[in-house]
């Protein structure tokens, strides 16, 4: 039992050592790209869409990815 | 393996059979008819539920003598205890009456059959109700393309009707070729044997013209004809009597399991019956003398001592059976059970996970997906929708406004069996692997516990629901109508949606879970939406004070399902090996941002 949680404690140091900051960065990063992507098509929709609900549904949908790229550049 | 090779043996044998016999493809032919006739009936009936015809029958049958009643006098009108027993067959299937009450039925359908007998005796006529066939499949079919819910129920039943009817004309048809095979002199056999013979002989040939109106003019005509004794001519009454269960049996096929209950039943008495009529004959025979001397029935007047005698029979087949009808229906429960609903098994925990902190994550995410699966289906049931209907729909918003079946089945019975025996294996996987997990992985082992709780908290919510949802889904208003039918379309759409974001591998994972987000939001906007809604509708009194009520409640359950689903897709989506997808967890909205990105 205790050789199991020496074995954790040795993988969880070795995880936190392989992630390193600049992996924390990268994935940060990607993450970031992936929702401006998503922002830029949610906008190209939004200029070509005149369906009032449609459009209310878009906007909805651009304030929530806006929120969430706006949250990652906090992290 | 047998299962697999069943049905092409029986389209190879049909197959043969068309081929060899155009008298077995119109039997087949009628059979099949016959059984789309009680599907139809079914269907029909069905739209009734929940309204005039539940009452009416509830308050007809409620009681034992009432039920029988309502079997005299229907089959005395229809002059058909065989319709009389497939329709109450329908009703019990659609859950009108209780199998109790259709009992009841079918034995006072026996005593109303006597009629016939009396009138085949008396006027030598008999009502041919199946002459109506082709005018109730016409007006069946005209009816059943209209709006209203109650015409459409109307034109199912009457062209279920029909096509009985059409049905049974069809079997007929393709019997007729056999019925000369029937030479009753050569047959003649004295004593016991004898009856037993006859009424074997009587049963076969109601079978073979499906009437037993029409075996009963054969038995007159063969007693005028000297062809067979008294006695076997009231063995062959006998076996008509057992052989007009048939058509209630072939009706049964296309029934739930309380239908066939209802065919044994109708089965069973008619034998019992029969027993104790062959038993007893001397007596019986003596008893008809008695009678048709106190009504002035002459003593060679065959054919009015054979109504006598039939009457006297099922009277007292009645008379025996009524006491036992509670018992006959334990034993018909107990004989013919429900198809036992199997416990759900963890498919993916077992003990050898447990060893390993990165195994056990994986087989309890996996469980809790298996949760979340059958927790789906019993879902998409609770609003009355199937599972495909819901993935594959190409339009859900309109498949939820069209579709109306209400779907029967016990959603506690399926709670403790599907959901509440998966839920508590996994909380149970835990506890026991608790002990091999670092702090890290203890937290993630929570994640996917609370998941798992709040796919419980979503069946329950359902399960509240599912009252009014199905009231207000068949209600004739069509504003508490359409604000249920958002209801469905909400909860159906998440679900859907979840499974899209599952299983498609081109959507990558932390996208999926960030789409969960504007899936929130959206309801969020949706909120808003009903309130002002429902304010109006009800201003306008296009809606009752007690619906706007009972729409606000279940908007709350609905509310709070939707959200624990996307808690619970979100919690799952995320993978230790995607770290984009660990990033997105972290960049999942709160209530209080999702509350503020909806707000126009």
């Amino acid at each position: 039992m205790k050789f199991t949680k020496l074995v954790n404690k040795f993988e969880k140091l070795v995880k936190k050592y392989e992630k390193g900051v600049s992996i924390e960065t990268e994935k940060l990063t990607k993450l970031q790209q992936l929702l401006s992507d998503k922002r830029d098509r949610y906008q190209a929709s939004l200029n070509t869409t005149e369906d009032a609900g449609k459009r209310k549904k878009l906007e909805t949908k651009l304030r929530v990815v806006n929120a969430q790229l706006e949250k990652s550049k906090k992290l | 393996m047998l299962k697999r090779i069943l049905l092409p043996s029986i389209l190879i044998i049909l197959s043969y059979g068309f081929w060899v016999s155009p008298d077995f493809k119109e039997i087949a032919a009628g059979v099949s008819i016959f059984l789309f006739g009680m599907l139809f009936l079914e269907e029909g009936f069905k739209a009734f539920t929940g309204g005039m015809l539940e009452k009416l029958l509830q308050k007809t049958t409620d009681k034992t003598w009432k039920s029988l009643l309502f079997g005299v006098v229907s089959t005395s009108i229809m002059q058909s205890s065989s319709l009389v027993s497939v329709i109450t067959i329908s009703f019990i299937s659609a859950g009108l009456v209780s199998l109790v009450a259709g009992i009841g039925i079918i034995f006072g359908a026996n005593i109303g059959t006597t009629t016939g007998a009396w009138l085949v005796a008396a006027f030598g006529l008999k009502v041919k109700i199946s002459a109506y066939a082709m005018p109730m499949l016409v007006f069946g079919i005209v009816l059943s393309f209209q709006k209203s819910r109650y015409l459409k129920g109307a034109g199912a039943v009457l062209a279920g009707l029909g096509f009985l009817f059409l049905g049974i004309h069809y079997m007929k048809e393709g019997f007729e070729a056999f019925k000369d095979s029937f030479d009753l002199a050569s047959l003649a056999v004295g004593g016991y044997p004898g009856l037993f013979l006859f009424a074997a002989i009587g049963a076969a040939a109601t079978v073979v013209m499906q009437s037993s109106h029409a075996t009963l003019v054969l038995i007159l005509t063969a007693l005028a004809a000297s062809q067979i004794t008294y006695e076997n001519g009231l063995a062959l009454a006998i076996g008509a009597n057992v052989g007009t269960t048939i058509t209630a049996i072939i009706g049964s096929l296309s029934a739930n399991v309380q239908g066939k209950r209802l065919a044994g039943a109708h089965l069973i008495f008619n034998v019992v019956t029969g027993v104790i009529a062959i038993a007893f004959i001397s007596q019986f025979i003596w008893a008809v003398d008695i009678v048709s001397g106190k009504v002035g029935i002459a003593a060679d007047n065959y054919t009015m001592k054979l109504a006598v005698f039939h009457t006297l029979f099922n009277l007292t087949g009645v008379l025996v059976m009524v006491p036992l009808i509670q018992r006959l229906a334990d034993l018909l429960v107990k004989s013919l059970p429900e198809k036992s609903k199997d416990l759900a098994e963890p498919l993916y925990l077992n003990d050898a996970a447990i060893e390993f902190p990165e195994t056990v994550l994986k087989a309890l995410k996996m469980e809790v997906w298996n949760l979340f699966d059958s927790a789906f289906e019993i879902m998409a049931h609770g609003i009355n929708l199937h599972r495909t209907e819901i993935l594959t729909s190409p339009d859900l918003e309109k498949t939820i406004d069209n579709d109306r079946e209400v779907h029967e089945f016990d959603m506690d019975e399926l709670y403790e069996s599907k959901v509440k025996v998966l839920y508590s294996a996994i909380v149970h996987f835990i506890s026991n692997s608790q002990a091999h997990m670092s702090s890290d992985f203890s937290e993630e082992m929570f994640r996917l516990r609370k998941a798992a709780g709040e796919i419980v908290e979503c069946v329950k919510h359902i399960k509240h629901l599912r009252k009014n949802a199905t009231r207000y889904m068949l209600s004739d208003n069509e504003h508490i109508r359409d604000e249920y039918n958002r209801l469905r379309y909400q909860i159906a759409m998440i679900l859907r949606e979840i499974y899209r974001l599952r299983g498609d591998k081109d959507i990558d994972h932390a996208i999926a879970i960030l789409e969960m987000d504007e899936l929130k939001a959206e309801i969020q906007s949706a909120h808003a939406g009903l309130d002002v809604r429902v304010t109006g509708i009800l201003r306008d009194d296009r809606i009752t004070p007690t619906m706007a009520t009972s729409l606000l409640n279940d908007f709350n359950y609905v509310d709070e399902t939707s959200r624990h689903l996307l808690d619970t897709a979100q919690a799952l989506l995320v993978s230790h090996t995607d770290l984009v997808a660990e990033a997105a967890q972290e960049v999942v909205l709160d209530e209080d941002e999702i509350e503020k990105a909806s707000a126009a």
